[in-house]
């Protein structure tokens, strides 16, 4: 064992024993040697069945928090960037003096919308779902306008010519027609809201609801590498299996059904 | 040929139909039953239309007349950039000409409607729905109850040969298939006239002729007006009562030639052979010139000679 620093560089043995414990878990993993792990930690007089459940453990918690606060500030997100895109697209005019603003916005990292949110916010949930939107609306309001920009002129021509218009255009041609466009919005704007959520969790102690951000910084503040580590794994896993279990089939199905898929 | 049992009702008008339907001829809307009947609507007629697009120094359509009479097959053909499809589109009411008056039975057109249904060279059909729900739209639009809507759907699909592909989506049709949706979607309105834009232009040889034998017997059938717009002869000898050549730069109406040939017709004929001859003949100037006109403005042929630089040294300046 030369020059191995645990506390720089924690084994995945470390990780693995941060990771169970967050969520109640307690093993010897972490213990420098220990000869008989995995195995439950006892404090003298302790039972098993006293133990704190699984899904009353900090990461869960977290997880909750984190994902209400996601879906809250998702749904505000998608509901701002599809307008704007429709707008975007529907207004040549509009879409020339918005069209860069956004591109601009979305350049602008998330975390940097932080500070504003401290001084006009305040250290709370609106702080956190304000970065959470600005970080994420731009770009599902350009997808969507891309998306939307797509859409071949010949099926409004063929709706019109079979007596769709005014709203019947819209809802049984366009919205069926921009469908691929919104699957993909959809999916980008979630990698974005994601990721900016994190970084809003991060600086944000918002108390009592305590994010998957928060357990990360706690992390830093305890020098504890190997739990700074455990919840960026579970931060990645998250966002992965939303994109590929939620995000990516929604796509699949709606390029399937329009000949899309390759 | 079959038994003529398949027809197509028409739509009873329905509030919601903004465009009403000509009711100075209600008595004379025969739905009908068999071929030899002509159902007296479908008169098409385009009176002195010019349409310019912006920015652009020649017309597109100058002056064009033309008047198609009720179950008329009319084919528009002239060499491409001539400006059929805008006639067609004009026609449609997807365009608005600049000059002049379009009208059907009497109605002037100011929007696209079901009434005069277009047959894309694109097909145009929403890849979101099954082929019996493409077909069913135009009915839904319209405000037919459902319960009418399925019987006139399996009518349509019977009609193109297609009835056991009616829950396929379009990208698992053939090209061919694809076309007969579009037109089983067109027919299902029980329009006044069919418009139709290049629709075999995409196909392959075997289909088109197909798609001209069934596009024929339809016609025999439901004796619907047709205008129909391609760039090649043959297809419009085989299928024309009329053929109009169209002038291009301005467009404008070249000539007329009847085709007294009866219908359904045998395309391998000595009649159509000759026929073609002398129509491609009556166009091959048009073309040439049309072509001689683009080379000069856009590109022009090179003998290798004169490309420039001499293959064995390329890239040596670099």
């Amino acid at each position: 064992m030369i020059g191995w620093k645990p506390w720089l560089f924690p084994a995945p043995s470390h990780v693995l024993d941060a990771l169970l414990g967050l969520m109640n878990i307690h093993t010897g993993f972490g213990e420098p040697i220990s000869s008989h792990w995995p195995r439950v930690i006892l404090e003298p007089g302790q039972h098993v069945r006293a133990l704190a459940p699984w899904w009353g453990s900090p990461l869960m918690k977290a997880i909750l928090v984190s994902g209400i606060r996601l879906l809250e500030g998702f749904a505000i997100s998608v509901a701002i960037g599809a307008i704007l895109g429709l707008l975007m697209w529907r207004f040549i005019e509009l879409d020339r003096f918005l069209g860069p603003l956004l591109l601009g916005l979305q350049t602008l990292p998330s975390v940097c919308w932080v500070p504003l949110a401290i001084l006009t916010l305040g250290i709370n949930e609106s702080g956190i779902l304000f970065v959470l939107i600005m970080g994420s609306f731009s770009a599902i309001a350009l997808v969507l306008r891309d998306g939307l920009r797509n859409i071949p002129p010949l099926y409004p021509r063929a709706g019109m010519m079979m007596g769709a218009r005014g709203w019947r255009l819209y809802y049984y041609v366009l919205l069926p027609a921009s469908l691929p466009a919104l699957a993909s919005s959809l999916r980008t704007g979630f990698s974005f809201a994601w990721r900016s959520l994190m970084g809003a969790e991060l600086i944000f102690v918002v108390d009592k609801w305590r994010g998957l951000g928060f357990l990360l910084e706690a992390g830093r503040e305890f020098s504890d590498v190997a739990q700074v580590a455990a919840v960026m794994i579970v931060m990645v896993v998250i966002g992965m299996l939303a994109d590929r279990w939620l995000f990516a089939i929604v796509q699949r199905r709606v390029q399937t059904r329009f000949g899309l898929a390759t | 040929m079959r038994a003529n049992s398949v027809s197509i009702k028409p739509i009873e008008p329905t509030p919601s139909a903004d465009e009403a339907r000509p009711q100075s001829h209600g008595d004379k809307r025969i739905s009908t039953p068999s071929g030899d009947g002509v159902s007296g609507r479908g008169r098409l007629v385009l009176k002195n239309v010019s349409k310019n697009f912006p920015g652009s120094t020649v017309h597109a359509l100058r002056d064009v007349d033309l008047v198609c009479d009720p179950g008329e097959f009319v084919v528009v053909v002239g060499p491409s950039g001539c400006g059929k499809s805008t006639l067609l589109n004009v026609a449609a009411g997807m365009l608005k000409p600049d000059s002049g008056a379009v009208s059907l039975d009497g109605q002037p057109i100011r929007a696209p409607g079901p009434e005069r249904a277009m047959v894309f060279q694109d097909h145009g059909l929403f890849p979101w729905l099954t082929a019996a729900q493409n077909i069913e739209f135009g009915l839904k639009m319209a405000g037919v109850p459902r319960s009418d809507r399925a019987a006139r759907v399996d009518a349509a699909l019977k009609l193109v040969h297609l009835a056991p592909k009616r829950d396929l989506l379009i990208h698992e049709l053939s090209g061919g298939m694809r076309q007969r949706v579009a037109i089983a979607r067109a027919l299902v309105m029980d329009p006044a006239v069919l418009l139709m834009d290049e629709p075999f232009a995409a196909l392959d040889a075997q289909t088109r002729t197909l798609l001209h034998e069934q596009l024929q017997e339809l016609w025999v059938r439901t004796r619907k007006t047709i205008l129909f717009v391609t760039h090649s002869v043959g297809e419009a000898v085989r299928l024309a009562d009329r053929i109009i050549v169209l002038h291009a730069h301005p467009g404008r109406i070249r000539r007329e030639i009847k085709v007294d040939l009866a219908h359904p017709r045998n395309f391998d004929s000595a009649d159509i052979t000759q026929l073609v001859r002398t129509v491609r003949k009556e166009i091959e100037d048009e073309v040439n010139r049309v072509n001689a006109e683009m080379a000069e403005t856009y590109w022009k042929p090179q003998a290798p000679g004169d490309l420039g630089a001499d293959p064995g040294v390329m890239g040596d300046g670099i």
